[in-house]
Order: C-alpha cells, then structure tokens, then sequence
C-alpha cells in the first residue's frame, strides 16, 4: 500500500494510564486521518488528551493500543519526516539563533548547513538576528526561529503544539499569518493543537474537536472558505458558533455567546 | 554613558572593599604605637613588607610559590579530571550512579587529612604524595557539582535532543555540557579553592619548597613575619585564581542575559 509523502493517520487509537492500580483512560479509540498538504486543527478543553496524541505522533510516546501510522509505516519514534514545534519555543539558550536553526542538521557538512540555515532564517523574516541569543528575543521572534529550526530539517508534516499560546493578542493574530504563508509555501502537512477557536478556523482546513476523560474525537468540521480567511465574515462567524456549541454541550455551566 | 556610569559605581565598589582592609592596617600600627604586645609577636606592618622585599629578590618567594602552584595545578588536574569525568558518569546514567554512590557517599565521610597516613604509606613523603593528597581535595567538589548540572538537565532540552536524533556525543557537547556548564564552572571554582588549601596542607607535613615549607620554616625559626607573609601570599594568589576564573565564567555564560540587557 503506497500512500502520499506527509500523511499520518490513527487509527483505534487507545491509551491509558496507570494511576494507583487504576487504569485512567487518556485517548479512547481515536480514528483520524491528516492527508498530505492539509492544515488540521485540534481543540479541546484541557485534559483531553490532545498533547498526548500529538506526542504519540511525534514518536515520543509509544506505549498504546491500536495504530498510528507515518507515510503508512508504523511510528517507532521520532523521525526526522516529523518536526515539531513545541509551546514553550524550547531553544537552547546557548546557542544562537543560528546555531539554534542547525540544531537538527548535525549530519550536513558545514557549507550545507549555513546555506538551509540561512535560507530558512530568511525564511522566517529574521535576517540580521543570526547571531543573537534566544534571551535577546521577543516571545514572537524565538517562536520564528523555533519554526524555522522545525523546517529546516524538512519535515513532511509539521507538529504545532500551541505554538503561539504564550503570544500575546496581536503578536499572535500576525504569527498566525505567518503559518499560514509558510504552510502555502513549504506544502507540508500541518498539525496544530490549540484553544483558540478562531486561530484554528483561520489556519485549518478542518478542525478536530476533542471531548475530555476519555478524550474523543467528537466532531469533525470542515472549513471550505477560501484563503487568506476574513475573520469578521459571516461564514467564519457561523463556523465558529457551531465549534463553540460543541463546548456548550460538554459543559456543565453554559456560557453564553452572541452572534 | 551608562556604561561610564556602571564603570563609576565598579570603581566605587572597589574602593568600598579597601576601606576594611586599611582600617584593620591603621588599628594594627596604632595598637603597635601603644607598645602592648612584643615586636617579635604583633609584627609592624612595615617589617613584612620588607620581608616580602627580602623574600621575592633573594627568589625564595619565587621559588617556594612556584613549587606550590606546581603541586596545585598538577593535584587539581588529576582530581578534577577524575570527578568531572565521575561526575558526568554518574550524572548521565542512573544505573551507575546507583552503583558508584553508596562508595563515594561513604569516602566523602573520611575527612580529607585522615587520608595523610595512608597516603604517606603509599606514596612516601615525596611529590606524589602531596598531588594525590590535593588531587583528593579537587576530587569532591567536582564531582559534585558536574553531577548536579549534569543530571540537572532539564527535560524538555532531553526531549529535544531526542525529536532531533541526537546520537550521544553531539548530545553530550551540545546540550549537556553547556547546560551544566554554570555548575561545572562553580567545581572549578572551589576545586582549586581547596587545592590551595590542600597544598599548604600537605608541605606541612614535609617539603623542602613551597609555601606551606616556607611558613613552617619561618615557624620553627619563630618568624612570624615569614609566616605571615605566607599567609597574605597565599590570600592574594587565590584570590586572583578566582578572580581569574570569574573572567572566563562571564566569557562562557555569556548567553544568559538579564532582562535589563546585562550580563548576568
């Protein structure tokens, strides 16, 4: 069975926990394929499993039942055809932003290197910035060299752990841009789990909404707008109210919202 | 102009650390005009000074503090090797720091000079002897703080490491070097500390250079002046050795920047 570089797909997907001789259960029998080149969303409320499942797809998980599968192949660990990029923008305060760049390149020589390197400085808009430290950054800034550290390893499918969550509003309204022009030019596969609703309309082609203790996939919307999406529209509006009817129901104090 | 100002407030500072040295110098001369105690036991200030004149042109000071550095150098060498070594072991695997703690928690409990028989044994009275006695006293501190930086790695870097594949030496260079590095740099730093200590330790008990033989010479021939400028002799290399290594700490650590754009 052949299938297109950059797809992942779970499938049965089940994973517990052992908490004092209980078996706490995590994930309850997630099945989801990301087709290569699409940009999918996940959101859930806290706990329900999305962290996990995004662990378990980057290899550093493997301890569960049922499949999850990388370009139809069994994930055994991490692979350099998934790269990640975590919340915290986890750059090594030591290095440059360089060095923090080539991190993952250890195996090309050093011309190789400084040429992926500075492309994808440049890539990110942070030419000028090679030799600065991650403390000398903006939260937005090292989440760009985080970003570009995660593609220059050329990924088929980009792993997005909140990745603007510790943004502030409009740093973030601009980042999000920023992947969805990176998105259109890399033609990657990309995965982010978020809790911004509206993030996630914005960038996904279709969002994936959890439930928590299990966590389940309950629902599954697509997002036909074309790009780059009007955040004001009618339609993004509708999308929106029926993702956070979803929410609605699962909680036990209902919120109220207007459209 | 900040930096002037900083370099201003330095100096102020520097200034600030003399005031207490020089009002214990002013208490020593006046108490001495008083013609409390004998010359021969409150020494003037102004006969060690020219004792230390005396001792660095005839070269025995030279002499005796090079035949210490020597010992120093070569003991903190050998000693702080075996702990950074020891340190990154153990800090790394924590199946062999199970296997090796229990030994080195329990000779950590012998206090350093308890070694000196068995060594003298061992090693005879000769330069070996005193190495391996300061390379014990390096041998604790390193090893102690490479294994706390080393094993101190927080894990989100480990995870890193392994999303990118890191095989163990790159990783090792990369992440786990630079991240105990501010820990590494503190067993530096008090390793030596206590070389020099071990030193004069050691030619206590039997040298014919030295420091630590010159101030006991200067004892049995009862002149406290010689013993005294040992002492400030002593002080004054450790603290340009720290000093020394304060410099490169900066030059290392040089990534951690505080939030007001100083380093740290």
């Amino acid at each position: 069975m052949s299938v297109e570089k950059g797809t992942l797909e779970i499938k049965n997907l089940s994973k517990s926990f052992k908490v004092d001789n209980n078996l706490l259960p995590i994930l309850n029998n997630i099945n989801i394929k990301f087709p290569a080149g699409a940009f999918i969303s996940i959101i859930g409320g806290s706990g329900c499993g999305k962290t996990t499942l995004l662990r378990i797809m980057l290899g550093l998980d493997t301890n569960y039942e049922g499949e999850a599968l990388m370009d139809g192949e069994r994930i055994e660990g991490p692979g350099s055809n998934r790269g990640i990029v975590f919340q915290d923008h986890r750059l090594l305060p030591w290095l440059t932003v360089e060095e923090n760049v080539a991190f993952g390149l250890d195996k090309l020589n050093r011309k190789a290197k400084k040429l992926v390197v500075d492309e994808h400085i440049k890539l990110v808009g942070l030419s000028g910035f090679e030799s600065a430290y991650p403390s000398q950054l903006s939260g937005g800034m090292a989440q760009r060299v985080a970003i570009a550290r995660a593609l220059a390893n050329k990924p088929e499918i980009l792993l997005l752990d909140e990745p603007l969550g510790s943004l502030d509003a409009l740093t973030r309204i601009h980042m999000q841009k920023e992947l969805e022009r990176l998105w259109l030019l890399e033609k990657i596969t990309m995965v982010m789990v978020t809790h911004d609703v509206d993030e996630a309309i914005y960038l996904s082609d279709k969002v994936v909404i959890m439930s928590s203790r299990p966590g389940v996939i309950k629902k599954i919307i697509d997002v036909p707008s074309s790009r780059p999406r009007d955040r004001a529209s009618s339609e993004f509006m509708q999308i929106k109210a029926e993702i956070l009817k979803e929410f609605h129901l699962g909680t036990e104090y209902p919120f109220a919202y207007a459209i | 102009m900040i930096k002037n100002l900083l370099h201003r407030f330095a100096l102020r500072d520097k200034l600030l650390a003399l005031i207490v040295p020089l009002l214990v110098l002013t208490l020593w001369q006046s108490v001495l005009s008083l013609h409390l105690f004998s010359e021969l036991i409150l020494i003037p200030p102004l006969t060690l000074v020219s004792t230390f004149i005396e001792l660095a042109s005839s070269g025995d000071l030279t002499n005796n503090i090079l035949a210490s550095l020597q010992r120093v150098i070569t003991g903190f060498l050998v000693g702080g090797s075996l702990g950074f070594i020891l340190g990154v072991v153990t800090g790394l695997s924590p199946f062999m720091n199970r296997v090796l703690k229990p030994l080195i928690k329990a000779l950590q409990q012998v206090p350093e000079f308890a070694w000196m028989p068995l060594i003298i044994l061992l090693f005879g009275i000769d330069e070996l002897a005193k190495v391996v006695f300061v390379a014990i006293g390096a041998f604790y501190p390193m090893l102690f703080n490479t294994y706390q930086g080393v094993s101190g790695v927080p894990k989100k870097y480990q995870e890193l490491a392994w999303v990118f594949d890191y095989r163990r030496f790159s990783y090792l260079t990369k992440v786990v070097i630079p991240s105990a590095l501010p820990s590494i740099i503190t067993g530096i730093r008090l390793s030596l500390g206590l070389s020099w200590m071990f030193v004069v330790g050691a030619e206590l008990f039997g040298a014919d250079a030295g420091l630590g033989y010159m101030m006991t010479w200067g004892r049995q021939l009862f002149q406290i002046d010689i013993v005294m400028v040992g002492l400030i002799v002593i002080g004054a290399i450790g603290l340009v050795m720290n000093s020394l290594l304060l410099i490169i700490e900066k030059r290392l650590l040089s990534w951690r920047i505080a939030f007001d754009g100083r380093t740290l």
